[in-house]
């Protein structure tokens, strides 16, 4: 084995505590990076599953660009098209039932909570693929209120054929005839009720259209002749309408993408902190081998020789650290999917399976673990190469930094502060932004001179509790006697305390806009609240005969309806909302970002729409541009009025539009969701009990009041604000590994000199108090840069957010709190393991340590 | 010609007000085969003058040179094969690296010239063998007692086959017995095994087992003596200079 790597193994292997502690910090990194990274393709790809699995057996699957329906009669223009065998169009949508709807139990947990409702024409459907039925028959297309199901789902409603089942449609309920039962389904995908095409139009409100059409070709067409067919549909159908998958869920897609970005910075944070505890490891290590190196370099080792012995060692321990870190990873990716399944199938049908491993992703985490290790490395290493020979002839002293800690590094970090918090005064976002990473950069950088006068400060509080023991003094000198290396320590707490107290930050400033913004949205008496809120597009809703019958009630003043249809704009898809200006302004309403209240008279008025901050940074546009919308009938242009946005649609590209043009161009007319405000002095038990009522018909709706409403939503935020909370403080964990690995280093350096603190009458309750003492002022150290970085970072987050969110940036009480709390708690954490080796020094074996 | 020729040899540390002339204009000749020790009191310079000869620092002022060729001119990766191939290092503190054993050790010098290990080590056992550790091939310094661990950076020094061995105060970390056993394999390595042996020492017990010794007194050198070998009173000669010199 060549000397580099022998020298390597040995040294990782003789110090096996602190390979531990450093390798660790790689690990961490690395679970979060994989793990999270495995999760994400994994929900995301069982989602894929479940709306590819309504595809079949076609060779091609029509569907609108937008995602809408569409008129039946485009598929005349399929006619003549040569090379298609044969096509069908149908209906399909996905009807969320409510809880417990199938079985009327709810001390069991449900098992079906969607169905796909698909309206085909029975004899062309059957061209496409076979519906082998077991018991009845399957649909004519004279058929009315008839369906074919699965026995999965005979099971479940406890019926067979001959027996009838009711399902949420625009009318309320509708009760199906059950004349045929399919064999079980075997996927992942909704369980299927078909019915003939007029029925499902029926129950959708969908007269008229369809909203996919599947195509097969002929017999033994190869991939050249399918693209040539392929080819041929669109140029048909034009540029509207497109051949290949169903892009259904795209909302749910992007939040998920959003997610795992998210998650994928945390890995890069929490990796980039593992480097930080790597250079201080290596920087210690070269320092404790000076003689070790010195002798090399005396025999005859070049300094090439020395920087590859270091070098090899960090590749060995990034190596060790990223195999660890893979393992983990996989284990927690499977873990977190198996405790997301029931909470995720309250919202979709969806089955997650194992964990899916894609081999670039383990190449990227390994190649990512290795590298922060080597990188973290490379100046040690080049230290260590300076070393010269003579070190090899000088006993063994602890290296004490004599020099002054303010040269131009410090200055340069001085200088990045101020203009960093002059930026802040300035209040241009464009200057806040990038200033929350230099902040953090100029932190790094003063610290080291910091570090004497702060421990000095802190000091006298260690001081005054440990007067009676001496040792105060002691700890104080052993952090001062190494600024720099302190400083690298302070650094990586800093970044983990600073994520806590600017998510505190956040937190803070979130739950007071958002709270004010909840009131506003969601502020009226009642609501009628369909199963996925946001995800409008998958919800079954209501004619508008209920909402008329709701404003019939005694009492009743408004009742503002949301209609939803789909779209796509500047090749984005986008959600298109259609309010009624005047009743929405009364019960809800929209916070402004550019323009006012006038926009909703324009919206009424004339083709303009009020989009959201989402949809304008995605898209480019400014407030005074032209947009157009796709729609079944081709492409109509809109002018945006406002920039706007409410709580409920704050996440994916919504545009708002009148409720009449929804109806012109988009032929919808379907209540998703219903909010209604009772009149002054009204009597409210009696119009609440006619509005529950009206509910009972409708299933697809919880009714339910704003104030019950209010209570959901906040329980909701503080349970996902608890959960931030969480996964920031996670984020600390490497401070806590950065404090260990210091101490313990430290303490190994000090032995000799332990050894004569021992020798001269300190008891081993002193030095364990020494070590203890430390610590604690290292973590003071390390939370008071946290909290200054933190709240630099809270504020920019802040001001990014403000852009599609307005809120005001509220200081972080709870932020600074937690992050005191935790720094000191992992202080005292990290003491324990050091301080217990250091009063368990044998005098004798101490002094002669070399 | 002699092996090694040092001329006018000056290193001054620090400068300005606080400057130490740790040697003053040296002149030193060693022939090949002589086994020289270097004597003075604390501070004098022996230390200085044997980091000067073996590369380890630079001079200030004049030049060294070892078998002909002067290093003055080298540059570090050139001493450093210097280093390697000619010269051969024991120190006081035996600097054996903890995590390698005793053959490792030894074979250290050549394993760096990129001998493959295995004949590396066959060389090293055989030095390791003649000064009686073959058992001990496979142990830890940490595990070898002071005199093994300084016969092992003896083997160390010798596994390149150089020509001049420096020793700086080998047996200052050991009991006289082991001592005396140290001093004694310095002399067998010059005589016996033909090299030239430079030794710094305070001893004059240790320092008598040589054929010559050179006395320092700050910087300077200031005397020498020539030891006969049948001469059992070498020590008390040597300490009796001391004297004369004076502190």
């Amino acid at each position: 084995m060549n000397l580099q790597l022998t020298l390597a193994v040995r040294y990782l292997a003789g110090r096996k505590l602190r390979t531990a502690l450093t390798t660790l910090a790689i690990v961490f990194g690395v679970v979060l990076i994989f793990g999270m990274n495995t999760v994400m393709p994994t929900l995301i790809a069982a989602l894929q599953a479940n709306v590819q699995g309504a595809e079949g057996q076609a060779d091609f699957t029509i569907t609108n660009v937008a995602g809408d329906s569409f008129p039946a009669d485009v598929t005349s223009r399929l006619q003549d098209i040569d090379g298609i065998r044969a096509f069908t169009a149908s209906l399909e949508r996905a009807v969320n039932l409510p809880a417990d709807f199938v079985d009327n139990n709810p001390a069991r947990p449900d098992r079906i909570m969607a169905v796909n409702l698909i309206g085909i024409i029975p004899e062309q459907a059957r061209s496409i693929r076979a519906y082998p039925i077991l018991e009845g028959r399957y649909l004519n297309d004279s058929d009315t209120a008839a369906t074919v199901i699965s026995q999965t789902l005979a099971d479940a409603f406890s019926v067979k054929a001959g027996d009838s089942i009711r399902l949420p449609s625009i009318s309320g309920l509708t009760e199906l005839s059950v004349v045929g039962i399919l064999p079980a389904d075997i996927g992942p995908e909704n369980e299927s009720v078909l019915v003939t095409l007029p029925q499902a139009q029926k129950m959708t409100g969908e007269s008229g259209n369809v909203n996919i059409i599947r195509v097969n070709v002929e017999a033994f067409a190869d991939m050249a002749r399918r693209t040539e067919i392929q080819g041929k549909i669109e140029a048909a159908l034009g540029k509207n309408y497109r051949a290949g998958t169903l892009m259904a869920g795209e909302e749910m897609f992007g939040t998920m993408e959003l997610a795992q970005i998210a998650l994928s910075m945390f890995g890069a944070l929490a990796l980039f902190m593992g480097g930080f505890i790597i250079f201080n490891t290596f920087r210690t290590v070269v320092t404790e081998r000076r003689r070790d190196i010195g002798m090399l370099r005396a025999l005859g080792a070049t300094r090439r020789t020395i920087i590859g012995a270091i070098l090899t060692e960090g590749f060995l321990q990034g190596l060790l650290g990223s195999a660890i870190g893979l393992l983990f990873g996989y284990w927690m990716a499977f873990g977190v999917l198996k405790v997301a399944q029931g909470p995720l199938s309250a919202f979709v049908n969806i089955k997650l399976g194992t964990p899916i491993v894609e081999p670039g992703l383990v190449i990227l985490s390994i190649l990512l673990g290795v590298g922060v290790t080597v990188l973290a490395g490379l100046l040690p290493a080049w230290s260590a190469s300076r070393v010269t020979p003579l070190e090899a002839l000088r006993p063994t002293v602890t290296e004490v930094e004599f020099t002054r800690q303010t040269g131009r590094g410090f200055w340069a970090g001085m200088v990045i502060l101020v203009l960093t918090v002059l930026a802040i005064l300035s209040g241009q976002s464009t200057l806040i932004l990038p200033g929350g990473i230099l902040f953090l950069v100029g932190l790094v950088l003063v610290a080291p001179g910091l570090i004497r006068p702060f421990v000095s400060l802190f000091g006298r509080v260690v001081g005054f509790a440990t007067v009676r023991q001496g040792i105060g003094g002691l700890a104080q000198s052993n952090l001062t006697r190494q600024p720099s290396r302190v400083a690298v320590t302070a650094s990586t707490s800093l970044l983990g305390l600073a994520v806590i107290v600017a998510a505190g930050g956040l937190v803070t400033s979130m739950s007071g806009t958002l709270l004010d913004m909840l009131q506003d949205s969601l502020g009226s008496d009642y609501v009628y609240l369909p199963p996925s809120v946001g995800f409008w597009g998958s919800n079954v809703g209501a004619a508008p005969e209920l909402a008329e019958s709701l404003r019939a009630v005694p009492g009743v003043e408004t009742v503002s309806t949301l209609r939803f249809a789909s779209s796509q704009a500047s090749g984005q898809v986008v959600s298109v909302l259609g309010i009624q200006p005047d009743e929405f302004q009364r019960v809800s309403g929209l916070v402004f970002v550019e323009g006012n209240k006038s926009a909703y008279e324009e919206i009424a008025s004339e083709h303009a729409l009020i989009a959201n901050s989402v949809f304008m940074i995605g898209t480019g546009l400014k407030a005074v541009d032209t947009v157009e919308l796709s729609t079944s009938d081709g492409q109509v242009q809109y002018r945006i009025a406002a920039v706007a946005t409410d709580m409920l649609n704050a996440k994916i590209n919504t545009v708002y539009i009148s409720q009449d043009h929804l109806q012109t161009d988009f032929g919808n007319t379907e209540d998703v969701f219903i909010q209604i405000d009772l009149r002054e002095g009204a009597d409210r038990e009696a119009a609440g009990a006619q509005i529950k009522a009206l509910g009972e018909n409708y299933p697809q709706f919880k009714v339910i009041s704003g104030v019950d409403y209010y209570s959901t939503i906040l329980a909701q935020f503080k349970a996902a604000f608890s959960a931030l909370y969480i996964l920031f403080a996670i984020l600390a964990f490497p401070s806590l590994i950065a404090m260990l690995n210091t101490l313990t280093i430290s303490v190994i350096e000090r032995t000799r000199e332990i050894g004569m603190i021992r020798a001269v009458g300190g008891t081993r309750r002193q030095i364990r108090n020494m070590v203890v003492a430390e610590a604690l002022l290292l973590a003071a150290i390390g939370a008071t840069f946290g909290i200054l970085g933190g709240m630099y970072l809270g504020y920019v987050l802040v001001t990014a957010i403000d852009v599609i969110f307005p809120m005001g940036y509220s200081f972080p009480v709870s932020g600074i709190v937690a992050a005191i709390v935790i720094g000191l708690l992992f202080g005292v954490l990290a003491a324990i393991i050091p301080a217990r080796q250091a009063a368990r020094l044998e005098i004798i074996q101490a002094l002669r340590y070399e | 010609m002699s092996i090694i020729s040092a001329q006018n040899l000056t290193k001054i540390f620090g400068s300005g007000a606080t400057a130490v002339t740790a040697l003053d204009h040296v002149n030193l000749s060693v022939n090949p085969g002589e086994f020289v020790a270097i004597m003075g009191p604390s501070g004098c310079g022996k230390s200085t003058l044997l980091h000067l000869i073996g590369g380890l620092d630079r001079p200030s002022d004049g030049k060294v040179v070892i078998d002909g060729t002067s290093i003055a001119e080298m540059n570090d990766d050139r001493i450093t094969e210097l280093r390697r191939r000619k010269i051969g290092f024991v120190f006081q503190f035996f600097n054996l690296i903890p995590v390698l054993n005793a053959i490792e050790n030894a074979a250290l010098p050549i394993t760096l010239d990129g001998v493959k290990p295995a004949e590396a080590q066959k060389k090293a056992a055989e030095w390791l063998t003649r000064f009686g550790l073959s058992s001990r091939l496979a142990s830890r310094p940490d595990q070898l007692s002071g005199g093994e661990q300084q016969r092992v950076a003896i083997a160390r020094a010798l596994a390149a086959e150089p020509a001049l061995i420096l020793a700086d105060e080998p047996t200052g970390n050991l009991d006289t017995r082991s001592g005396d056993e140290i001093a004694g394999l310095m002399r067998d390595v010059a005589k016996k095994y033909g090299r030239t042996v430079v030794m710094v020492t305070h001893d004059p017990r240790i320092a008598a087992y040589a054929d010559r010794i050179v006395f320092l007194k700050d910087g300077k050198i200031v005397d020498e003596t020539l030891l006969e070998r049948n001469n059992d009173g070498g020590a008390a000669i040597v300490a009796q200079k001391i004297r004369e010199i004076g502190d």
